[in-house]
C-alpha cells in the first residue's frame, strides 16, 4: 500500500531519489569518525543547561553549579539512552517491513535509514558505555493492541517522527553550543545531519499514509488516532525525566523530583519548543 | 485492608480515567485498558514512588503488574 501511495506522488518519488542520493554521497564510516578521548572533563556542561529539565525551575536553584554540572551529565546519559531504545524500536519496525509486499518503493531508502540507524545506535551507545558506563534501561511495556493495519503504519512512521523530531531538537542545538566537550558537539552534529533527511523522508511518509487512513476511517476513528500521538508526544517528552538519572546525581528523593518538574510552569514552555515544529507539522497535515 | 501504598496506586489509575469510580483488586489492568503500554512506565514510577522500592528495569515480570492485588503483593506486601 505504501509503495502504491509513493508511485502516484511524483513529488514523494523525487524526494526519495534525491534523500537516497544524498546518503551515498554523505556516506561516512562512523567507526573511525570520531574522536573519543578517554574521559570527558566532569566539570563543565554535558548537555545545554537550557535542554536540561531543572532549567527554569524552583529545584534548579537548591542546586549547586556542581550539582547541576552532574545533572547535565547524567541526562546526557539518559537523552542517548533514548537514542539507543528508540533506534531499536525503529530498526525494528523498518526491518519488519524492508522488502514486504507493499514497501517496494522505499525499501531502496530503507536500506541507507537501517544502515545509518545502526550507526547511530552504535555511537550513542559508545558513548553511553565509555563516559557513563552504563545505558540506561527502559522498563518492557504491556503489550500494545493492535489497530488496522494501515492504521498501524500510519502509527508505527508517525510515532518514528515524533521522536526523531525530538532528538533532532536537542542535537541542532548542542551541535553549536560551544560550552560543550567536541567529542559531544561532534555527534549531536552527524546525528543532525543524518536525521534532516529520515525526518524530510518520514513527513512525507506521515502525510501520505494519513491521506490514506483519513478517506477510509470514521471521525471517532480520526479522533482516536490525535488522542494516540498526543499522548505519544506526552510520553516521549516525559521519558527525559528519568527518577534514575536524579538518584544517580545525588537527589533523595528523585520520584518527588520527577512530579516537581513535570508539574513546574516551566514545564509547558520546554514541551512546547521540544514540539514546536512537530506539533506545526502535525496540524497543518490534520494530524492532531 | 488495603495498604496506604495501594491505595496511593488505585488514586493514581483513577485521577487518570475520570471515566470510573473504582478499580476491583483482581480486575486486570492491561486487558481494561488502564494501563497501556504509554502509561506503563508511569505505573512503574508510581509504584517506586509510593513503595520507596527501586525497580530493577531488567527483570520487571509484567504479571506482577496485572492487577492491584498482585502489585500490592509484589511491592506493598511488607509494608
Amino acid at each position: 500500500m505504501v509503495s502504491v501511495l509513493i508511485d502516484q506522488n511524483d513529488r514523494f518519488l523525487d524526494i526519495l531519489e534525491r534523500l537516497s542520493s544524498k546518503s551515498v554521497e554523505d556516506y561516512y564510516n562512523p567507526y573511525k569518525l570520531f574522536e573519543w578521548p578517554d574521559r570527558l572533563p566532569e566539570n563543565m556542561w554535558w548537555m545545554s543547561p537550557e535542554l536540561t529539565t531543572t532549567y527554569g525551575t524552583a529545584a534548579a536553584e537548591r542546586l549547586t553549579q556542581e550539582q547541576l554540572y552532574a545533572l547535565s551529565r547524567y541526562e546526557s546519559i539518559n537523552f542517548y539512552s533514548l537514542n539507543v531504545h528508540g533506534i531499536r524500536e525503529l530498526l525494528i519496525e523498518v526491518t519488519k517491513r524492508i522488502h514486504t509486499s507493499g514497501f517496494e518503493t522505499p525499501s531502496e531508502f530503507f536500506h541507507h535509514f537501517i544502515g545509518e540507524e545502526n550507526e547511530h545506535m552504535w555511537f550513542f551507545a559508545e558513548f553511553c558505555l565509555r563516559y557513563g558506563k552504563k545505558i540506561y534501561r527502559q522498563p518492557a511495556g504491556a503489550s500494545v493492541e493492535i489497530p488496522r493495519s494501515d492504521v498501524e503504519s500510519l502509527l508505527v512512521f508517525a510515532r518514528i517522527l515524533i521522536f526523531e523530531e525530538l532528538v533532532d531538537h536537542f542535537n541542532s542545538k548542542m551541535a553549536l553550543d560551544t560550552r560543550l566537550h567536541e567529542t559531544i558537539r561532534a555527534i549531536n552534529r552527524i546525528h543532525h545531519q543524518d536525521e534532516s533527511r529520515h525526518i524530510a523522508f518520514g513527513r512525507e511518509l506521515v502525510s501520505a499514509l494519513f491521506a490514506e487512513v483519513k478517506k477510509n476511517s470514521t471521525e471517532q476513528e480520526l479522533a482516536d488516532v490525535s488522542a494516540y500521538i498526543k499522548r505519544y508526544m506526552t510520553y516521549s517528552f516525559e521519558s527525559l525525566f528519568n527518577p534514575q538519572v536524579y538518584r544517580d546525581a545525588g537527589v533523595e528523593k528523585p520520584q518527588e523530583l520527577r512530579r516537581e518538574l513535570l508539574q513546574a510552569p516551566a514545564r509547558a514552555k520546554f514541551e512546547q519548543s521540544v514540539f514546536r515544529k512537530t506539533t506545526k507539522f502535525l496540524q497543518k497535515a490534520g494530524i492532531i | 485492608m488495603a495498604s496506604a501504598g495501594i491505595e496511593e496506586i488505585r488514586s493514581w489509575i483513577l485521577s487518570r480515567h475520570p471515566e470510573r469510580d473504582d478499580v476491583a483488586p483482581d480486575e486486570n489492568l492491561i486487558e481494561s485498558r488502564l494501563v497501556d503500554s504509554l502509561s506503563f512506565v508511569e505505573l512503574v514510577y508510581a509504584i517506586e514512588g509510593a513503595s520507596g522500592v527501586e525497580i530493577d528495569f531488567d527483570n520487571i515480570d509484567i504479571r506482577d503488574f496485572q492487577t492491584l492485588s498482585s502489585i500490592e503483593k509484589a511491592f506493598f506486601a511488607a509494608v
